[in-house]
């Protein structure tokens, strides 16, 4: 669909309106022909950086099947150690931020500068609540039980002797993804600041919006493998 | 827009070709519309995403309530199939509508399925070589290590034919094979010879047939282990110093010994021999 641009135009405050960097005075770098060729070769380089990005949560999930694959009973047991409550909050939070991230694009393409800054801000809080429900009631309330990856697993409970491994992979693969959704947020925050001081993204400028949304996105995707993986499948 | 924007018009009613795209590549450049998606479509795909976490969820419960309340044990496959679908089904969600592939060019989507065809390689052979590992070429069964998978740690071995067999230095015990191996020095370069001692003390098979299959596949020195001297009695000995068909090896001269500090006759044993009488170069 093919809305007008500047169907609800944000007043510009006279001390911003002549700044290079707010979104009506950007222009494309001297060596593109035009906004748009600026921003498809930044959407593409965006794109090719989160194929890496694949690859690195590539090794976890292929960790996580080959050692399923040879140690059946530790995973069983692992995953019936996690409450899927906590999963499945953590994936409403995340989806829920997801749209949002969606939705500050929408609101740089139309102008909205309030509802882009709004939408920017329950993101980053979506971000901080799933690190908060991680750390609280799953990372530190296991840790203080002795389920700990590796050599530091001190559980007295194990009923299987690779689960110290389950935790390995467990603390791994959602540390780095909770690393994602830190740098993530933090994406975010320069949006914010850009978008609060300068009213630097609108219709023609919104580059590093768009392709903070789509690291956002990806750190949504993964964590819709992770959860199942982590805390359905046993 | 860039500032070359405003005299566009005037320099391609002048011209009578566009300066900015001389070739005409991106002829509707200057009114590209990029896509804005529908708010309410944003809404529905976030209403359907939440849906199926509750569907997957629930999936989870009814399983584990089934087989608590009634004893009923579904499969494993089934879990992890109805897991893994509806995860994927979320995630097309995720990259065709909030990623906006399904509107942007196509180009992106190309780099993402590109991405994932390498992310199943990489996933299915991982699977294929730890599923096939039982499937391996006699000569090499004495070697291989069935704690790889998981299976017969503790096994004896399964039958008297070489496709199942476990090599009894690969019993640990239940141990992981990694640890076992260092603890117990195995991991050094002898263990390479485990299938060597099965045909020294097997009486149905000889020696012979085990160097017989070792040099039939790479013919290219006498093994250090070989101590009766096998590669020349099998007469792979004439295999050492010139190409075949089957390898290249490098030359210093036309005929074998003709350049070297030895002559070949004082070679010493039948291996310089073999040089002389059967290539006859």
């Amino acid at each position: 669909m093919s809305t007008m641009i500047d169907t609800n135009p944000t007043d510009v405050p006279q001390s911003i309106l002549k700044s290079p960097k707010h979104w009506r005075n950007r222009i494309a770098g001297h060596h593109w022909r035009t906004g748009d060729e600026e921003f498809d070769a930044a959407k593409l380089g965006m794109w090719l950086f989160l194929t890496t990005e694949v690859l690195l949560f590539a090794g976890i999930f292929c960790g996580y099947a080959v050692f399923r694959m040879m140690y059946p009973e530790a995973w069983a047991n692992g995953s019936h150690y996690l409450d899927w409550r906590f999963g499945a909050a953590n994936t409403a939070v995340l989806l829920l931020s997801s749209w949002t991230a969606a939705n500050a694009v929408r609101c740089a393409q139309l102008d909205k500068q309030f509802w882009l800054r709004v939408n920017i801000i329950v993101t980053i809080a979506c971000a901080a609540l799933f690190i908060f429900i991680k750390l609280k009631f799953e990372y530190m309330v296991k840790l203080g039980q002795g389920k700990a990856p590796g050599t530091f697993f001190s559980y007295p409970h194990a009923h299987d002797a690779h689960e110290p491994l389950w935790w390995s992979l467990y603390y791994i693969g959602t540390g780095i993804h909770a690393a994602h959704v830190i740098i993530g947020a933090a994406l975010f925050g320069v949006v914010l600041y850009y978008a609060k001081r300068y009213q630097a993204y609108g219709p023609t400028q919104y580059t590093l919006v768009e392709n903070a949304a789509l690291y956002w996105h990806l750190v949504d995707l993964v964590w819709i493998f992770l959860f199942p993986l982590l805390y359905l499948i046993h | 827009m860039s500032h070359t924007e405003h005299t566009k018009a005037e320099n391609v009613a002048a011209l009578g070709w566009d300066p900015d795209d001389p070739h005409g590549i991106n002829p509707d450049h200057g009114d590209h519309h990029h896509f804005i998606a529908d708010w309410r479509m944003q809404v529905s795909i976030l209403a359907i995403l939440l849906f199926f976490t509750f569907l997957t969820v629930a999936f989870f419960r009814l399983e584990t309530w089934a087989e608590v309340a009634f004893g009923i044990h579904l499969p494993g496959w089934v879990n992890i199939v109805g897991a893994m679908s509806i995860a994927t089904v979320k995630g097309i969600l995720v990259a065709a509508y909030f990623m906006q592939l399904k509107y942007d060019k196509v180009l992106n989507t190309f780099v993402l399925l590109y991405c994932l065809l390498c992310v199943g390689l990489f996933l299915g052979f991982s699977m294929i070589d730890l599923g096939s590992r039982h499937m391996v070429n006699p000569i090499a069964a004495g070697e291989i290590s069935y704690g790889g998978t998981g299976v017969g740690l503790n096994s004896a071995p399964a039958d008297e034919d070489f496709s199942v067999r476990f090599s009894p230095k690969v019993n640990t015990g239940g141990m992981g094979i990694i640890y076992e191996a260092r603890l117990t020095g195995t991991d050094s370069e002898d263990h390479h010879y485990w299938g060597l001692e099965k045909f020294r003390n097997d009486p149905n098979h000889t020696e012979a047939e085990f160097w017989q299959i070792h040099y039939g596949d790479h013919a290219t020195h006498r093994d250090p282990m070989d101590e009766h001297d096998y590669f020349s009695q099998l007469g792979f000995g004439h295999h050492e110093d010139v190409s075949d068909a089957n390898k290249s090896r490098g030359r210093t001269g036309l005929t074998p010994g003709i350049f070297s500090d030895v002559a070949p006759d004082s070679h010493g044993d039948d291996h310089g021999s073999h040089d002389s009488h059967d290539d006859g170069h």
